[in-house]
C-alpha cells in the first residue's frame, strides 16, 4: 500500500490525547492499521502524554486507596480460582459455525468491530442508494455528534460541491477519487477543517468506496443540493 | 496549572523509567506486592490528577485513579518494555478508562494481531528503540518547553477539547494554536533523532 495523504499531526495529536470523536477515533485507527508511520507517530504522542502524566501535578489518594485495590484483587483472584475459565471467544465466527470463504478479513478490526456480525468484506454491505450514482450505509452505533458512514461513489460521478460546519475525515477503502486537494487510493485520509470546500469525483472505472465521518453535517454549496440536505441527511 | 498544587517535578533520566518498567514486569512475572505498591505511589496520585481534570469530583477522580491501577495489575503481563515507556502505557489505560466511564464508549484502537496490518519492512523499523530513555528525553524536552507551548500541549491531554475550542480558551486565533503546537510537538520528537 502506497499512502500518501495521512491525517494531520493535530489530528493524530488529538487521537492520543483521546479527544476526538469515537467517528473520528475510527477513521484515524482504520488507517492506522494500514499505515506503520502514524502507527509510529501516535506512538511518540502517547509517549508525550506519559510523560505529561509523570511531570504534572499530583492528587493525593485515599489513605486506604492501596489496601482497598489490593483487597479487591485478592477478591478477583479467589473469583477466579473458584470458577472454570471459559476458552477465550473467537473474535468473529462466519455463519454455519465453519469459516468458508477467505480466511483472511477484508475489513481492518476497528471498522469492522462497528460493523453488524454478518459484514465480513466490503461485498457483504447492504448499500441503499442516496442519490444517482451514490450508495451509502450509515454506522449507527457510533457515537457521533455529526454522521459516520461508508460510501459508494459509482466511476464519473462526483458529490456536490460542499463545505463542513465542522472537521471531516474520509478514508478511502476501494478504488480512487480526485478533488481540489488531490487524487487519493486505497489507504490514503482527507483530513479536511471546516474551512475547506471540495467536490470529489470517483475518477478511475471502479467503484469508490470510503469511510466518511464528520462532526458537524456537511454545508452544500448551490440551490439543489440545499433542498436534498434535509433528505439525505449529510 | 500554575504550579500551586503539589508539582512534584519527577526527574527526567532513563534509569527512573526502566525502573518502572521493571516493576510492571515483576507484577506480571510473579504477582509482585511490592513492586505493585510503588508503582502505586509514584502513578496513583498522577492518575488522579489526570482523571480529577475530567471527572471533576475528587470521589470520581479517586475511583478511576484505583480503578486504573487495578487495570495495571490485571494487564500487566500485556506490558511489553520494548513497545512502550511505563509511562506511556499506563497513561494509555487511564485515557482509555476515562473515555469508557465518562463517555461509555471504547476508545477505538489498533489491534496488534490483526490480519489486514500492514508492517513497515524497512531495515530501519527493525531498529530496537529504547523506550525508557525517548521516555526521558520526551520529559527532558518538555520540561524546556516555553510557557505558551507547554500550555496547548497540556489542553490536548488534559481536556476533552478541539483545537478551536483551546484557541477560543486561549484567546488567540486557530492558527496561532496550531503553530504553537506543532513547535512543541517539533522539540519533543526532534530529541528522538538518533535515539535507537
Amino acid at each position: 500500500m502506497n499512502i500518501k495523504h495521512h491525517p494531520t499531526d493535530e489530528t493524530l495529536l488529538a487521537y492520543a490525547g483521546g479527544a476526538l470523536s469515537q467517528a473520528m477515533e475510527l477513521v484515524v485507527a482504520t488507517h492506522m492499521t494500514l499505515c506503520p508511520l502514524c502507527r509510529d507517530k501516535v506512538a511518540e504522542f502517547e509517549a508525550c502524554g506519559g510523560a505529561m502524566l509523570n511531570v504534572n501535578q499530583s492528587l493525593s489518594m485515599d489513605s486506604d486507596a492501596l489496601d482497598h485495590v489490593m483487597a479487591m484483587i485478592e477478591q478477583e483472584s479467589a473469583n477466579e480460582n473458584a470458577r472454570v475459565t471459559p476458552a477465550e471467544m473467537p473474535r468473529r465466527v462466519a455463519v454455519g459455525g465453519s469459516i468458508t470463504g477467505s480466511a483472511v478479513p477484508s475489513l481492518p478490526t476497528p471498522l469492522a468491530s462497528l460493523l453488524p456480525d454478518n459484514i465480513l468484506s466490503l461485498e457483504d454491505i447492504p448499500w441503499r442508494t442516496l442519490a444517482p450514482g451514490v450508495k451509502h450505509f450509515p454506522l449507527k452505533s457510533v457515537q457521533t455528534k455529526g454522521t459516520v458512514r461508508l460510501l459508494k461513489i459509482a466511476p464519473g460521478v462526483s458529490i456536490p460541491d460542499h463545505g463542513h460546519g465542522g472537521h471531516e475525515m474520509t478514508l478511502l477503502l476501494k478504488g480512487s477519487y480526485i478533488d481540489d486537494v488531490g487524487r487519493f487510493r486505497a489507504g490514503d485520509v482527507a483530513d479536511l477543517a471546516d474551512d475547506i470546500d471540495h467536490q470529489p469525483i470517483a475518477d478511475t472505472a471502479e467503484d469508490c468506496i470510503c469511510l466518511i465521518a464528520t462532526d458537524a453535517p456537511l454545508k452544500f454549496n448551490g440551490i439543489l443540493p440545499k433542498l436534498l440536505q434535509p433528505f439525505i441527511g449529510m | 496549572m500554575n504550579g500551586t498544587a503539589t508539582n512534584r517535578r519527577a526527574p527526567a533520566n532513563p534509569e527512573q523509567a526502566r525502573q518502572y518498567a521493571d516493576w510492571i514486569v515483576a507484577v506480571a512475572a510473579s504477582r509482585d506486592r511490592a513492586a505493585f505498591a510503588r508503582l502505586f505511589a509514584h502513578f496513583g496520585p498522577r492518575v488522579k490528577a489526570y482523571m480529577f481534570r475530567f471527572a471533576g469530583t475528587q470521589e470520581m477522580a479517586e475511583e478511576l485513579a484505583q480503578e486504573s491501577m487495578m487495570q495495571v495489575w490485571r494487564k500487566a503481563h500485556l506490558f511489553d518494555p520494548q513497545k512502550a515507556a511505563a509511562s506511556t502505557w499506563i497513561f494509555t489505560i487511564a485515557r482509555n478508562l476515562r473515555i469508557d466511564r465518562l463517555r461509555q464508549r471504547k476508545h477505538i484502537e489498533v489491534d496488534d494481531s490483526d490480519p489486514t496490518l500492514i508492517i513497515d519492512e524497512s531495515p530501519i523499523a527493525d531498529e530496537l528503540v529504547n523506550q525508557s530513555e525517548q521516555a526521558a528525553l520526551i520529559q527532558a524536552a518538555l520540561g524546556e518547553l516555553p510557557q505558551d507551548q507547554r500550555v496547548v500541549v497540556e489542553l490536548s491531554f488534559f481536556e476533552e477539547i478541539s483545537h478551536s475550542e483551546i484557541a477560543e480558551r486561549l484567546k488567540i486565533p486557530l492558527g496561532t494554536v496550531k503553530s504553537r503546537l506543532r513547535l512543541a510537538l517539533g522539540k519533543m520528537r526532534g530529541g528522538l533523532e538518533g535515539v535507537a
